[in-house]
Order: structure tokens, then C-alpha cells, then sequence
């Protein structure tokens, strides 16, 4: 059912990873993305492989929860390994060759090498939104972004209004359920016939939504103007996002593995 | 010293076209005057439209008066310089728990108003956790909104508010949308601040809540018409009335007595006055009560509805799996009126969203008119019109252009023909006392209650066999509650349709329910005639559901050596009773 979608799959806890100012997770990840494609044999992935393996025993999120994460992007990890073992090339004879298919060496070990580098590149991402909840990783965009408001983006805008999406989908979902039962209740039926008669059906859902949609923004408007709310100037914040020595040791520790990925390519070409 | 005087408000809203030109005005507020002294519990009655929430919203600059004056805390609120210290001396908090709250986290949005107001960061986090600590929900603070109950919510709603410190507090209908649970929290909540020196304004259809209050205006029309404390206001029955309020119930007894001639005092509204006036009457003798031997008519033994060992659990295989409806077993006999009651939790829901296949037993059977609607033969989609299902709230199912095109989607859906769709349009649309002329009105334009009507008028065109409705006339004001009920019980006699109707009010439960099942914890509690299951009273309150006044009063006067009769829940029972003991003893 759509009760059972979440958004942004937080695991509270209390690891040295959760403790780390999410500015700094959000940049230092997109390091670990950029270690990942320097990274150009398996040296040098595997050692960012076991880094990142080292941060996930750290952040205490469970080895299951690891794998779930691969599930949604199972299709883009399979369709990128099989293109590679079957379009690669190698310069000596194929290992396997039936109709029109050639497997070659090089082959199989761009595909390993490709399969690799996704699956530790989608556990890296999950653990970001595993140990970040997803406020926190509004604020520190917003944080990060501040320098845009020079030319004038709408930065706290922005922030607001994904803040409010993250505080309604919750109550969206359940209100699309409770209208879908209505309407079902009257006898329409959602889900048979074609297309034309499905996109048909969801009148009866949408516009109901969007009605209600259109009340809540407007007694949310009033409720923030009640609460002296007038845009991002001037604001200060409940939870200030502070760097402490952890964030320090965390970026060191990453350039480090950055630094050896290089030289080990460098090294081993 | 006043925190708020209003002197000859008046307000217009106007609508505009796309040229910027006013198009048409609607005079709501007509001069209205009302002072408020500081620390007062002022309880602001009316019906639906009379413009009480139009008036609230003038109390903080939300609205700017166009003719008038309000002052606040000595400010002029028109004053646009002042406005965030209007703001701060008085807070708002309205009917929607899920429309006022902002964060996805409990403490960030009782932080908002500090965070839009500048206050550093560490004398933010203390007042966010004083104010969750005055309302109870400072173990809550790190949950998110959508885990609360309605109650909850609600709490913090009025902690986001506390946080600014305000002199005052106005609520607009709070405990509208909640269970019985959850008003007692918030009026608790209420009642808690105005002794620690909050002044509160509650705007309200409760007339239970109103009698809690220090002073009571009602208001009629944009302006006040009665302004007293709340005994002598409810004295007033017969004007009350004329502006579609109500009283309470032993407020009633005693205003039916009185026409009887007995003299009693008109200014009573709680059971304990009630009992104590009513006690100081000769009534020594004991009165020889006999039951009225009710004996419905019978059914004939043949059920409307059957439940067998019915059990549902939710998100099975998860860790979230819960049993909502545990092993129930419960035949409904045709035509009867069944009241349905249980906390919030209790199953009620889902109980009832199996009786039309909108959810499937987890184990057990449902039977509709003697077929199992699980079976492989059964097309469901019959058996969603053979039992037809309101729900709460149902004017959000709403959706077409004209009321008629939207209370023949039903008909239209069961592949009617035009001239049986339109029959039963019409026939639908008068049983729930909607005019003619209103189905080519947009559903949009019409008033709660009549928007509720039409939604209702939406299932009944479906004739079902079994009606269930959740909660009818839940959010309405006292008239809008009674039209609905009463158009449904009329519609009940008039065609001997099964109603299953599921209530947290007690006191509409008894007025037209001939049955009642009641529900706890996933079990049923017992599926009884009313009197049978008011001789359980004890047991009821245990498992924490209310009975009416009239009940309380009742045992209040068994107390008191006037045993009226352990079968009381209504008035006109109540009178009967009374008035047969006092002539006994004449
Ligand atoms: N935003 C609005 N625009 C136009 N008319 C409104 C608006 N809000 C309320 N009204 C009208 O003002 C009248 C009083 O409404 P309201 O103050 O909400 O009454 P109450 O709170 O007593 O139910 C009603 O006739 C309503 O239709
Ligand atoms: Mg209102």
C-alpha cells in the first residue's frame, strides 16, 4: 500500500557518523563519489570499497539494511554489467562465443569492476539518508546553499517549502487512501480497463486532493503568518549545525583515501 | 486591565475579478463590541457562518477590521508596526492539527515562532522545552507530527504558541476534529494555562466545554446577542434555540420541568446542581419504577449482516503487524439501527471496512444477506452497493461540478439507466432534505452540513441494504449535527434500511440507536439492546468510554435516595420518570 513508502529512510542512532554535522557528510560524500570514479583498478576500489565498509560497521546500521538499499536500483546494477560483459571487446579470442554474442576476458573484468563500483557507490549515497534525518539534511543544504543568496536565490525559500513537503507527504498519503476507499465505496473502480478509463478513474481521487490540498495550504499560510513567520530574513534556528573535531578527523580521514587511490594509480596505472 | 477591546468592528470580505475590481461584498462582522479582561476564560458560542472564526482572526491582524476598532494589550491591531507584538500577545490555534503544524519534527515546530522572531538559539531551546513540559509532550519532542494522535497534536499546536509567551490564547474550535480522549487533554490543557494567568478565548460547538468557561458571549449575525456567565446564558433555552445552539442536557431537564410547572431554577448545567435541586423535591416515597418493557419488533431472525470470527492484522510480515480486529463474531439483524462506540484504536474502522469488502479478513468470514462476500462467485464491487459506506468527514469525496452529477456517481457506477439514476438522485437528494434547487448548485458552494447531506445523499442514491456511517455528523455545529441525525433516522423508518452508525458521542448513539455494539481493543465488548448495555454503565467507563449527563445524573440521584431508574440516557426518558415520581407523591 502507500502507506509503506518513506520518505528519506532515517535510522536514528547515535554513531560517530550520526554525531557528524551533516554539511560536512553531504560534502565528504560527494568525495567518497569522486574517490569511487579516480579509483581505476581494483586496488584502488577496493580500498574505497573497504572504507566505506568501514564507515557502515561505524555508523551501526545493519548489514541487511545495506543490502535493502541496492533493491531499487537492482535493474540499473544488472543492466550496467551485463552491457559491459557483452559489448567489451578484448583483443584476444573470446572466452565464449555463441550466435552473435562474444564474451572476452577484458569483459568479464570491466563488468565485475563496473558492478563494483555501483554497488559501493549506492551504499554510500544510503548511508547519507540512513544516518542524516531528512530536517537536518534540509538545514544543511540550506546551509551549504547560503552563498546563492548573493544572486539572489531563493535559498530559504527553497528549504521552506521542502521542509513543508517532508511535513505533508506524510498526510497526503494518507488522505489519497482514505479518498480512494470513498470512491471505491461508491462503486468506482480504479483499478480495471484500459488506460484512457484508469486516467478516467483518478477524477474522482484528484480532485478531491487538490481541494483539500488547496485548504491545508491556505490554514498552514495563516497558521505561519500567526506564528510571525515573514521569509528567511532574520531568522535564527533550534538546531545550529556545528563542525567539531569528528568532522575534522572524518574529512582527514577521507582525503587520505583519496590521496592513496591516486597515488595507486600513479603506481599501477 | 483589558487585554482586548472591540468597539463597533465590522468586516467585509470581498471577492474581486481578474480586473481587481470588487465584485461582491459579504458583510460578516456588523458592529461588534467585546472587552476582555486579563486571566479571563472567555467562551465564544454560535452557529456555523455567524462569523466567529472572521472575529478571531481580527484579534491578531490575521484580518484588518474595515470599520471599527481592536485593541490589543493596549495596541491598535491595525497597526502594521506592531503587528509581531500583536502577534506575540495573542496566539491563535485553530481546528485543523494537521494544518498548523509546520515541522517534521515535534520541537521544530514548537521552535518556529522563536526561530521567525530571532530569539537566540539557547534561550530558544529552553522555552521549547518549557512550553512542551506545560503541555505534557516534552517526551514527544522528537517525533514527528504524523505519529501523534489528534489530541497530541493539538498540544503542541498550543506549545508553539505558549513558546512566544503570549497574554492571550485563541482558539478556533481545537477540539472539533478530536475523539473524547483527546478534547479532555486539550480542554485540560486549557484550563491549566487560564490559572496560570493566560487569558483564553475558546470559540466552540461544546456545550460541555462552553460551561467550563468564566464568561460565555454567544454570537449571531457579526454581532453579540448574549453575554453572561455560562448559567445564566444556558438559562436562556428558548433563545439559544432560536440561533440554533444547544444546552445541556440537564440544562434541558430542567427547562422541560419547569413547563410542567415544577419548580425548579432554569440556571442549572451541571449533573451535581441538577441532582441537588431535584433532591430538595418531595420524592421520599419510592416511586414503583418499572422498566418499560421495550421489546423491539423482531426481525424475523434473519441478518442483515454476519460476522464470523472476523480477525484483521496489518502490515503482516512486518514489524509493524498488528491485530486491529480480534476473532469478532457479531449478527446484525435487518433493519435494525445499530450504534457503534469503542475509543479510537479500537477497530470500529476496520470492522466496518469489512462489511463492504474494502478490506479482506485476515481470517474469518463476512457475510452480506446470507452470501459470503469472499467467495469466488461474489463480485465485490455488488457487495460495495449492497453495503454502502460513509466516511468520516465525507464532503471530501466531493468532486463533480453539480451536486446531482455527484450524487449519481453512485447509481452511474452500478450501470443504471438515466431514468433510474435521476429517480434516485432526486429521491436521495430530498431524503437527506437537500432542495431541488441545490443540485445544480456546485457542492463547493454549499454549507457544511449541507456538503456532509450531499455526500450522504451519494451512497443512499445506491440504495443500499446496509448503510454504515462513520462518525456523521462529526466537525458540525449543534443544528448542522441534529439535521444530518435526524434526516438519517427519518430516512431509517421511512425504508427499514439496516444503519450501522459509528459515534464517539454517546448522546447521539442512545437518541437513535435501537442496538449497540460496542468495541474494545480489537474485541467486541457486546452487541446488546441500549437498556441491556446501560446496565453496564460501570463496565463502560472502565473501558473508558462516557455516558451522557442524563446518565450521570441519574446515579447521582440513586445516591441520593431518588432511584429514577438504572435505564436513563435520554431527556425525555429522564423527564417521564421524574415527572411520574413527582405526581406519585403529590
Ligand atoms: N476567506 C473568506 N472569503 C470570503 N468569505 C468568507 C471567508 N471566510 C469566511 N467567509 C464568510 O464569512 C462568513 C462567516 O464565516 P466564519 O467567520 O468562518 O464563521 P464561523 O467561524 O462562525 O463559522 C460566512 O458567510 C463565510 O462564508
Ligand atoms: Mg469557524
Amino acid at each position: 500500500m502507500l502507506n509503506d513508502i518513506t520518505i528519506g529512510q532515517f535510522f536514528p542512532g547515535n554513531s560517530v557518523i550520526h554525531r557528524m554535522d551533516s554539511r560536512f557528510k553531504i560534502v565528504l560524500e560527494i568525495l567518497i563519489v569522486v574517490i569511487l570514479f579516480v579509483a581505476q583498478n581494483f586496488w584502488g576500489l577496493g580500498i574505497s570499497c573497504a572504507f566505506i565498509l568501514m564507515i557502515y560497521a561505524a555508523s551501526g546500521i545493519s548489514f541487511r539494511l545495506m543490502l535493502k538499499s541496492l533493491k531499487p536500483v537492482l535493474p540499473i546494477i544488472i543492466f550496467t554489467a551485463v552491457l559491459n560483459l557483452l559489448f567489451v571487446k578484448g583483443t584476444d579470442a573470446p572466452l565464449v562465443s555463441f550466435w552473435v554474442i562474444n564474451i572476452y576476458e577484458k569483459g568479464i573484468i570491466t563488468s565485475a569492476f563496473m558492478l563494483l563500483r555501483i554497488v559501493v557507490l549506492r551504499i554510500a549515497m544510503s548511508l547519507l539518508t540512513y544516518t542524516t534525518s531528512p530536517i537536518v539534511l534540509t538545514d544543511a543544504i540550506e546551509s551549504l546553499m547560503k552563498p546563492l543568496k548573493k544572486v539572489k536565490f531563493p535559498v530559504h525559500e527553497l528549504a521552506m517549502m521542502m521542509t513543508i513537503a517532508l511535513r505533508f507527504i506524510p498526510t497526503l498519503i494518507e488522505e489519497t487512501n482514505k479518498i480512494m476507499m470513498a470512491q471505491k465505496a461508491r462503486g468506482a473502480s480504479l483499478d480495471t480497463g484500459g488506460l484512457i478509463k484508469r486516467a478516467r478513474a483518478m477524477v474522482p481521487i484528484l480532485i478531491p486532493l487538490f481541494i483539500s490540498a488547496f485548504k491545508r495550504a491556505n490554514e498552514l499560510a495563516t497558521a505561519m503568518e500567526c506564528r510571525c513567520y515573514r521569509g528567511g530574513e532574520g531568522r535564527t534556528k533550534l538546531r545550529v549545525l556545528k563542525a567539531t573535531r569528528l568532522d575534522l578527523y572524518g574529512t582527514g580521514l577521507t582525503l587520505c583515501v583519496l590521496g592513496i587511490v591516486i597515488i595507486n594509480n600513479i603506481v599501477f596505472g | 486591565m483589558n487585554i482586548i477591546e472591540i468597539k463597533n468592528l465590522q468586516f467585509e470580505y470581498k471577492e474581486y475579478d481578474d480586473a481587481g475590481e470588487v465584485t461582491s461584498t459579504n458583510p460578516v462582522l456588523k458592529g461588534l463590541d467585546l472587552t476582555v479582561p486579563e486571566g479571563q476564560f472567555l467562551a465564544v458560542l454560535g452557529h456555523n457562518g455567524c462569523g466567529k472564526s472572521t472575529l478571531a482572526k481580527h484579534l491578531n491582524g490575521i484580518l484588518t477590521a474595515t470599520g471599527g476598532t481592536v485593541t490589543v494589550n493596549g495596541m491598535d491591531a491595525s497597526d502594521e508596526n506592531k503587528l509581531f507584538d500583536i502577534r506575540q500577545t495573542v496566539g491563535m490555534v485553530f481546528q485543523n492539527p494537521d494544518n498548523q503544524l509546520v515541522a517534521t519534527v515535534v520541537e521544530e515546530d514548537v521552535a518556529f515562532a522563536l526561530e521567525n522572531l530571532g530569539v537566540p538559539t539557547e534561550e530558544i531551546r529552553k522555552r521549547v522545552n518549557g512550553a512542551l513540559r506545560i503541555v505534557d509532550m516534552y517526551e514527544y519532542r522528537e517525533h514527528s507530527p504524523h505519529q501523534l494522535s489528534g489530541g497530541q497534536k493539538q498540544r503542541v499546536a498550543i506549545a508553539g504558541v505558549l513558546a512566544m509567551k503570549p497574554k492571550c490564547i485563541v482558539l478556533d474550535e481545537p477540539t472539533a476534529m478530536l475523539d473524547p480522549k483527546g478534547r479532555a487533554e486539550v480542554m485540560e490543557t486549557v484550563k491549566m494555562l487560564n490559572e496560570q494567568g493566560v487569558t483564553i478565548v475558546l470559540i466552540t460547538h461544546y456545550m460541555d466545554e462552553a460551561c467550563q468557561a468564566d464568561r460565555v458571549v454567544v454570537m449571531d449575525d457579526g454581532v453579540i446577542i448574549m453575554d453572561d456567565t455560562p448559567k445564566k446564558i444556558f438559562a436562556r433555552v428558548d433563545e439559544l434555540k432560536a440561533v440554533s445552539l444547544d444546552v445541556p442536557q440537564v440544562t434541558e431537564l430542567m427547562y422541560r420541568l419547569r413547563k410542567h410547572g415544577v419548580g425548579v431554577p432554569a440556571d442549572v448545567i451541571t449533573e451535581q446542581e441538577c441532582a441537588d435541586e431535584l433532591l430538595k423535591l418531595p420524592h421520599l416515597a419510592k416511586a414503583g419504577i418499572t422498566k418499560n418493557a421495550q421489546t423491539r419488533a423482531g426481525s424475523g431472525g434473519s441478518y442483515a449482516a454476519e460476522v464470523k470470527h472476523l480477525t484483521y492484522k496489518y502490515s503482516v510480515g512486518t514489524p509493524f503487524e498488528a491485530t486491529a480486529v480480534d476473532d469478532v463474531s457479531v449478527s446484525i439483524e435487518k433493519g435494525q439501527f445499530v450504534g457503534v462506540i469503542g475509543h479510537t484504536g479500537s477497530g470500529k474502522s476496520t470492522l466496518i471496512q469489512h462489511l463492504n469488502g474494502l478490506l479482506k479478513p485476515t481470517s474469518g468470514e463476512i457475510l452480506i444477506n446470507g452470501r459470503n462476500i469472499w467467495d469466488k462467485d461474489t463480485d465485490i464491487r455488488a457487495v460495495r452497493f449492497m453495503a454502502g459506506l460513509v466516511f468520516q468527514y465525507s464532503e471530501y469525496q466531493l468532486f463533480e461540478d453539480t451536486v446531482y452529477k455527484d450524487i449519481a456517481f453512485g447509481p452511474k457506477n452500478m450501470g443504471l439507466s438515466e431514468a433510474e439514476t435521476d429517480a434516485r438522485v432526486r429521491e436521495a437528494a430530498a431524503a437527506m432534505g437537500l432542495d431541488d434547487e441545490l443540485l445544480e448548485r456546485s457542492p463547493f458552494d454549499l454549507s457544511g452540513g449541507q456538503k456532509r447531506r450531499a455526500a450522504l445523499a451519494g451512497v443512499i442514491a445506491m440504495k443500499p441494504e446496509i448503510l454504515i456511517l462513520d462518525e456523521p455528523a462529526a466537525g458540525l455545529d449543534p443544528k448542522g449535527r441534529d439535521t444530518v441525525l435526524d434526516e438519517i433516522s427519518e430516512y431509517h423508518r421511512n425504508s427499514g434500511t439496516t444503519i450501522l452508525l459509528v459515534s464517539h458521542s454517546m448522546e447521539d448513539i442512545v437518541k437513535y440507536a435501537e442496538k449497540i455494539l460496542v468495541m474494545n481493543r480489537g474485541r467486541l465488548f457486546c452487541y446488546e439492546d441500549t437498556d441491556t448495555v446501560f446496565s453496564r454503565t460501570r463496565e463502560l467507563k472502565q473501558i473508558g468510554l462516557g455516558i451522557p449527563q442524563i446518565s450521570r445524573l441519574s446515579h447521582l440521584l440513586k445516591a441520593g435516595g431518588m432511584d429514577i431508574g438504572d435505564d436513563i440516557y435520554t431527556i425525555d426518558r429522564a423527564e417521564e420518570r421524574i415527572l411520574e415520581i413527582l405526581k406519585t407523591n403529590a
